[in-house]
């Protein structure tokens, strides 16, 4: 240990960079061998899943219950890659950058928020080469306050946000259940602040605290945090489960409107569409393969565990999945300026 | 929330808690690990061995993430004291003094006192938690956006703490910190800022990389100039390594027994707030040591306090963070959204019933901290003496092996070989800064507090609808307020008598 402290010229900091590449290049080059699979047939590998939210969210979870089951009828181990930011548009654009179409990399977002948010601005990939292929959930939104908040039903809240503004704890701005906040001001002539909390997390930490008046989320993970939370208008059609929600009245009928049902949790797995076209057998093996899952009583186990309501699971295809993407889409247009900022 | 309990329910739950050493000791070991390579933080470690946890009872389950989660935040501070990289933004703050003292020859101590107020710290505001759920849970109520922004400020003043031997400087690389912690998307409209065109950046500046690149990348650099990371003079101390050395950082480490519990309950405090996380907590801890110091010439030449602050502000986090988690279900942080995925997953629902359904899963997880801050002391302590010894291996060595780590470290967090490029970019930087003067660290505080800052500014401003008048709107963050000017200008008040009483025994 008794060197002296003068420096050494025969290392500069080049060689040192050097030094450090072929370290991290060796450890690649290392773990190399354990990655490639040798099985043959379709998959032959781990299938990648990449999801544009964090860990431990609603699309985490719910994916999780489903390659849980999945894995037995595919044969295969599933890995997960979280890619946040902007509002899903980095977890898009990187799987359309970068994954290989060959069937074993697939994405499983939350249409609805996702597909608004290209409304405000445009991916900078071609949208045709991006398929939905299998919706697994239809959560409609819904408005939600504190067990302890003093509004105890959705005309106290119209009656108080004619009087002053009140500040609902939303999700993000482009948000199907956004899209009803906006709709039901509108509609009531209230006045209904959207603050954009990023994330149902922090949207719930909003409301249960106080800070936000009222809350706008999907309703399945209200439902779940029923002993804090109270839900008051559903914006679907008809209340899907009035006993959960304590018959909770709907937007529509409530309040004389004719809106689409603003299903706010659409999760679905997408693909490339030359993964279709180039690897048609591949890909109708993901379809059939999936479509067991859900149906699987194991699945559904998987996903209780997770208190979320069976109800609203339901598998549907690529057409169906398309029709809803188109349907929100087509109201998100209509509200662009708000989701935008360009209008407050 | 009610709930009555007695000592005797503790005490069995403490008992039972210890059964489960077997999984505690491991979790202790792999998140000294985790936590001492930067990247590799608990939350992500944890994500990897889901298919483990998941696998396991819940109550084992979340004993060793638990476990992990707070020894990791310990082994965070191992580099940043060593070798002047933190191994994640919660340890940020603990080389401003930490490293001082390893270049010193003092590294054996450093360590010792970080321990001590790390385990003290942790262990002290666990049981605090544990008695006062109910009470402390209501923190959240009161701390919102508008007290976030005064909170914020604590932190965001340390600049000018740090800047106070060159303002000018100073400032300069604070301002530079905050631009480039405003790079990504706005919170409000999503709308991409200063990302010249890189997606990697539209969810902001990754952190992992700007602080392996300001620390761990700019150090090697300039480690390079030298044989070793300790000086000519501590190279002589360094040689008379001993036991003694330990217990002499843990006692110097327990005569500022008071310094630990107030920083650690800055800690708690701070951690009870959804969102909020140990580098606030640690930024605002220094800043508040430093204020109230009766030496505060001292920081940033490796004083003690100065490094007890910060190590005992971020474990004082850890069971914060578990408070609002546990009492109303909602995660505040990362590891703890993660945990919540395995409760979930085992039909657990977590929020006030768990208390009376389930009191082993919604005590168990505080039990779990104590118990590993308790067998910290057996495992930890004594790794002191040995750890220190990385400091006097030749840099030769050392630069490569710290680029190596830190670069794959950079990696890990998102898989972006951008991010290796990223860190590379901030050793730059970072490395100029030093030769020119520039404090690497009043860069770090800006990019670290940059965003957390704009996020609860603009949902102030929005909430009020642009009424910026709204940062003077609640009583609470008012007192902040003045509490905020106070703590600023009371070193100057304080200076300025001294060098009055200077000036009055000299003329006598």
């Amino acid at each position: 240990m008794g060197f002296d402290n003068k420096f050494d010229p025969k290392l500069n900091r080049r060689d040192i960079l050097k030094g450090s590449i072929a370290v991290v290049g060796a450890a690649a080059a290392l773990g190399l061998p354990f990655s490639s699979a040798l099985a043959k047939g379709f998959p032959d590998q781990n299938i990648k899943i990449y999801i544009p939210t964090r860990a431990g969210g609603g699309a985490d979870r719910l994916n999780r219950a489903v390659t849980s089951v999945w894995k037995k009828y595919l044969k295969t181990n599933f890995e997960n890659s979280f890619f946040p930011g902007a509002a899903g548009r980095v977890g898009y654009e990187k799987y359309m950058g970068l994954a290989k179409d060959d069937g074993h990399e697939l994405l499983f977002g939350n249409m609805g928020p996702e597909v608004l948010n290209w409304v405000v601005k445009a991916p900078t990939f071609d949208l045709n080469k991006f398929k939905y292929f299998a919706q697994i959930d239809a959560d409609p939104g819904v408005i939600f306050v504190s067990r302890k908040s003093k509004f105890k039903t959705i005309d106290d809240v119209i009656a108080a946000a004619k009087k002053k503004t009140l500040n609902v704890g939303v999700s993000r701005l482009a948000h199907p259940a956004t899209l009803g906040v906006m709709a039901l001001a509108r509609q009531a002539g209230a006045k209904l602040n959207a603050i954009p909390l990023s994330g149902g997390k922090n949207t719930y930490a909003g409301v249960a605290t106080g800070e936000m008046d009222l809350g706008a989320l999907p309703s399945g993970g209200v439902i779940k945090r029923s002993k804090n939370f109270k839900i008051l208008l559903m914006m679907s059609h008809k209340n899907p489960l009035p006993s959960k929600t304590e018959n909770a009245p709907t937007l529509n009928d409530h309040f004389k409107m004719s809106m689409p049902s603003l299903v706010a949790g659409a999760r679905a797995y997408g693909i490339k569409t030359s993964a279709i076209s180039d690897h048609g057998a591949n890909f109708r093996k993901l379809e059939e393969t999936l479509k067991k899952t859900i149906s699987d009583p194991e699945f559904k186990k998987a996903y209780q565990k997770t208190k979320a309501p069976w109800e609203y699971v339901r598998y549907r295809g690529p057409e169906e999945a398309a029709v809803y993407a188109k349907g929100i889409a087509q109201i998100g247009k209509e509200f662009k300026e708000l989701l935008s900022g360009k209008k407050s | 929330m009610e709930m009555e309990y007695d000592f005797a329910f503790f005490g069995e739950m403490f008992f039972r808690t210890f059964s489960l050493w077997w999984v505690i000791l491991p979790a202790i070991f792999l998140g000294l690990v985790v936590g001492a390579i930067p990247g590799f933080s608990a939350a992500n470690t944890i994500i990897i061995l889901l298919p483990m946890t998941l696998a396991m009872d819940p109550e084992i389950g979340l004993t060793f993430m638990v476990a992990l989660y707070a020894s990791s935040r310990m082994g965070a501070g191992i580099p940043a004291i060593l070798v002047n990289i933190p191994g994640t933004a919660g340890a940020a703050a603990t080389p401003l003094d930490g490293y001082p003292m390893t270049k010193n020859g003092r590294g054996q101590q450093a360590l010792a006192m970080s321990f001590t107020a790390s385990i003290a710290g942790g262990l002290l505001t666990t049981v605090i938690a544990l008695f006062s759920l109910p009470w402390l849970s209501q923190i959240a109520y009161y701390l919102h956006s508008v007290e976030m922004i005064v909170i914020m400020f604590f932190g965001i003043s340390l600049i000018a703490t740090i800047a106070a031997k060159d303002t000018l400087k100073g400032l300069i690389a604070g301002f530079f910190g905050l631009m480039i912690g405003f790079i990504g998307t706005d919170v409000v409209y999503e709308t991409p800022r200063g990302t010249f065109g890189f997606l990697e950046l539209y969810d902001k500046v990754p952190l992992i990389p700007a602080l392996v690149g300001l620390f761990a990348v700019s150090e090697a650099f300039a480690i390079i100039e030298n044989r070793s990371i300790v000086s000519e003079n501590g190279l002589s101390t360094m040689k008379k390594s001993s036991w003694a050395k330990t217990f002499e950082g843990v006692r110097i480490a327990g005569t500022k027994w008071w310094h630990i519990i107030w920083n650690s309950l800055i800690g708690l405090i701070i951690g009870v707030v959804p969102g909020a996380g140990a580098a606030i907590a640690s930024f605002v801890a220094y800043q508040q040591s430093k204020t109230f110091s009766k030496t505060p010439e001292l920081y940033g030449t490796g004083h003690v306090e100065g490094l007890i602050a910060p190590e005992s502000a971020n474990n004082g986090v850890t069971s914060g963070t578990l408070v609002p988690l546990l009492v109303i279900g909602i995660p505040g942080g990362a590891t703890a959204a993660i945990m919540l995925v395995v409760l979930q997953f085992h039909g657990v629902t977590v929020g006030p019933d768990l208390f009376m359904t389930s009191p082993e899963l919604a005590f168990g997880p505080f039990m779990a901290m104590a118990v590993t801050y308790a067998l910290m002391i057996i495992m930890v302590l004594p790794l002191a003496r040995y750890m220190s010894n990385i400091t006097v291996v030749s840099t030769v060595y050392m630069a490569p092996i710290i680029i190596a780590f830190t670069l794959v470290g950079s990696f890990v967090p998102r898989a972006y070989l951008f991010d290796m490029n990223l860190a590379l970019i901030f050793g730059v930087i970072g490395y100029v800064a030093r030769k020119t003067g520039y404090h690497v660290a009043a860069i770090l505080i800006g990019v670290i507090l940059g965003p957390l800052m704009e996020t609860y500014f603009l949902r102030a401003l929005r909430m009020s609808e642009g009424d910026i008048m709204v940062i003077f709107s609640s009583s609470i963050g008012n007192t902040l307020w003045v509490f905020l000017i106070i703590s600023m200008a009371l070193p100057y008040i304080i200076e300025k008598r001294r060098n009055k009483d200077v000036t009055i025994v000299t003329n006598d």
